[in-house]
């Protein structure tokens, strides 16, 4: 199963600089008669300030490879740090984005990314002052005072990195933020997250079932094969930011999207 | 015709010229209620009159009418004695009934030992023990409030309990990851995904207050618009139990919009009031 692994990245050497580990980290579920594999031993380490995507096909274990790190759940067995403490329980400074813009409908846009501050006691003029320039950031400042239901899908998912942005945290966990949106907000956003995390190098990680968006937007991409899940490959994504959608049709970023495409066909994932 | 409505910098749409709206709309949604309302109390005045009926069978609404306007004062007073005894009822039981609810709804514990009680009380009839609280509470308007109490409770325990159960579990999740405490959860997640529900409880109840407190005034009091009937039926003067039964008819379409206002004002983000 190791043998398939082939580590690229050289910049994780140093395990004072790393954010996260995970070692020999797997997760099941269910009792003793249906118990259901959902990760065989996972070794990941995530630098400080990187962008990583997790990239694999659907059950293959990758959201609960980030409940597992944001504390929801607790693995089987195998152990989880974030800056060298170990995972118990929802970290203060992370932040997740979920599939699902879960706005709260009774509250209007501000009040809405003003949430986590308010959960803090941070609700000062601070805050308010930093949620606005977020949502002006995010090209929904206009729309500080409309309630979600007045807004596009797009526009929502907007709101929702806004509120993960609002607290300034270390970390951003993000499940599959964009795959209800269509495909060109889509791309949007995905130039729009790239810009974000260029400029505030907070660390990332981003999962997803899409290949050309796990690479376009992430200094790393972890691939995953299906249940169990396990890591397959990890291949470095070097190219200079800001990038450009135009990214996507150079002959680099293909060789890497084939790549990752020759690994599913590899494990079947990709085949009937 | 050259009316064309274009986007405009705002993305709305100017909405085109058209005179003929007013008249339409009058044509398509008062005429026909109306001319149902001349239709119906012609025909009722009409046949009370031509087959010579007793007014103390069925009066014609022409005298319901009179009736209606020479005992006004008497009659609103009355009424006002009933919505007194009606909203003091249902206050009580918005207070116990969202507490109750909350109780149910936020402890196991507090659930299964609460539910079956609540079940099984809810399950009787409250018309027929009625005539207990003359026995429990005497005769007055203390034992009519408790009626109402009783005839409006459970729709608002009810309400409290599937309100707090419906908030996104997602949310919560995202939440709690937030790092928000028990209560921060109940102030800021369970409670105002719960108040649209609660709301509709409430609104139910308020529309069920002034029949107990009618009830109630049928069994154990001397005043009121139940006491009125009673006695109005008594001495056989069908016209102003009729101009009582309006009077209370309107007060109840005019408390049902009242509530609906107030909804309206509470929720401007719920589905159901999105314009």
């Amino acid at each position: 199963m190791a043998a398939s692994v082939q580590p690229s990245v050289s910049g994780h050497a140093n395990a004072a600089a790393d954010k996260i580990v995970l070692s020999k980290v797997r997760k099941v579920y269910g009792g003793a008669a249906g118990a259901v594999e959902a990760i065989s031993s996972v070794d990941l380490s995530l630098p400080e300030g990187q962008a990583v995507s997790i990239v694999g096909p659907s059950g293959c274990g990758k959201s609960t490879l980030m409940r597992l790190i944001a504390g929801l759940e607790a693995p089987s067995s195998g152990a989880i740090t974030v800056d060298g403490r170990a995972v118990a329980g929802p970290l203060s400074d992370m932040s997740i984005v979920f599939q699902r813009d879960l706005l709260l409908d009774w509250r209007n846009v501000l009040d809405n990314v003003l949430l986590p501050a308010e959960i803090k006691g941070l609700n000062g003029p601070q805050s308010r002052q930093r949620a606005g320039e977020l949502l002006k950031q995010f090209g929904v400042g206009d729309f500080s005072r409309h309630f979600p239901w007045q807004l596009s899908g797009g526009m929502r998912q907007r709101v929702a990195i806004a509120r993960s942005l609002l607290p300034s945290p270390s970390l951003i966990l993000m499940d599959e933020p964009f795959s209800a949106l269509d495909a060109m907000t889509r791309d949007k956003m995905n130039v729009l997250l790239q810009e974000v995390q260029s400029a505030s190098r907070v660390t990332t990680l981003l999962i997803t079932h899409s290949i050309l968006e796990a690479v376009f937007v992430a200094d790393r991409v972890v691939v995953m094969s299906g249940r169990p899940g396990r890591i397959i490959d990890d291949i470095a994504v070097e190219f200079p930011r800001p990038r450009r959608l135009s990214l996507r049709e150079t002959p680099e970023f293909t060789a890497i999207v084939g790549r990752i495409r020759q690994q599913f066909e590899k494990t079947g994932d990709l085949t009937e | 015709m050259k009316a064309v409505s274009l986007p405009r910098d705002d993305g709305s749409i100017a909405a085109p010229p058209d005179q003929a709206v007013g008249r339409s709309k009058f044509v398509t949604d008062i005429l026909p209620p109306l001319l149902s309302a001349v239709i119906g109390f012609g025909l009722w005045e009409g046949l009370v009159r031509y087959y010579a009926v007793a007014p103390y069978v069925l009066p014609a609404p022409s005298l319901v009418f009179v009736e209606l306007i020479r005992n006004a004062h008497y009659l609103l007073t009355q009424l006002g004695w009933t919505v007194l005894a009606a909203a003091s009822g249902v206050v009580l039981a918005i207070v116990l009934g969202v507490l109750a609810g909350a109780l149910v709804g936020l402890s196991s514990t507090a659930d299964r030992m609460l539910t079956p009680w609540l079940v099984v009380v809810h399950a009787v009839p409250k018309v027929v023990v009625a005539p207990l609280f003359l026995i429990w509470f005497g005769f007055g308007v203390q034992s009519e409030i408790f009626f109402v109490v009783t005839f409006t409770f459970f729709p608002i325990v009810v309400a409290t309990i599937t309100g707090l159960k419906s908030a996104d579990p997602d949310v919560l999740q995202m939440v709690r990851s937030m790092g928000a405490s028990r209560t921060q959860v109940l102030r800021k997640i369970m409670f105002p995904a719960a108040l649209p529900i609660i709301l509709s409880g409430i609104k139910l109840s308020i529309s069920l207050a002034p029949v107990g407190a009618v009830i109630g005034e049928f069994v154990a009091s001397n005043q009121g618009l139940g006491h009125l009937l009673i006695r109005a039926v008594g001495d056989m003067d069908t016209a102003l139990a009729f101009a009582a039964v309006t009077l209370f008819s309107i007060f109840g379409v005019l408390l049902w919009r009242a509530a609906e206002f107030v909804e309206g004002r509470l929720l401007p983000w719920h589905p159901s009031q999105r314009g």
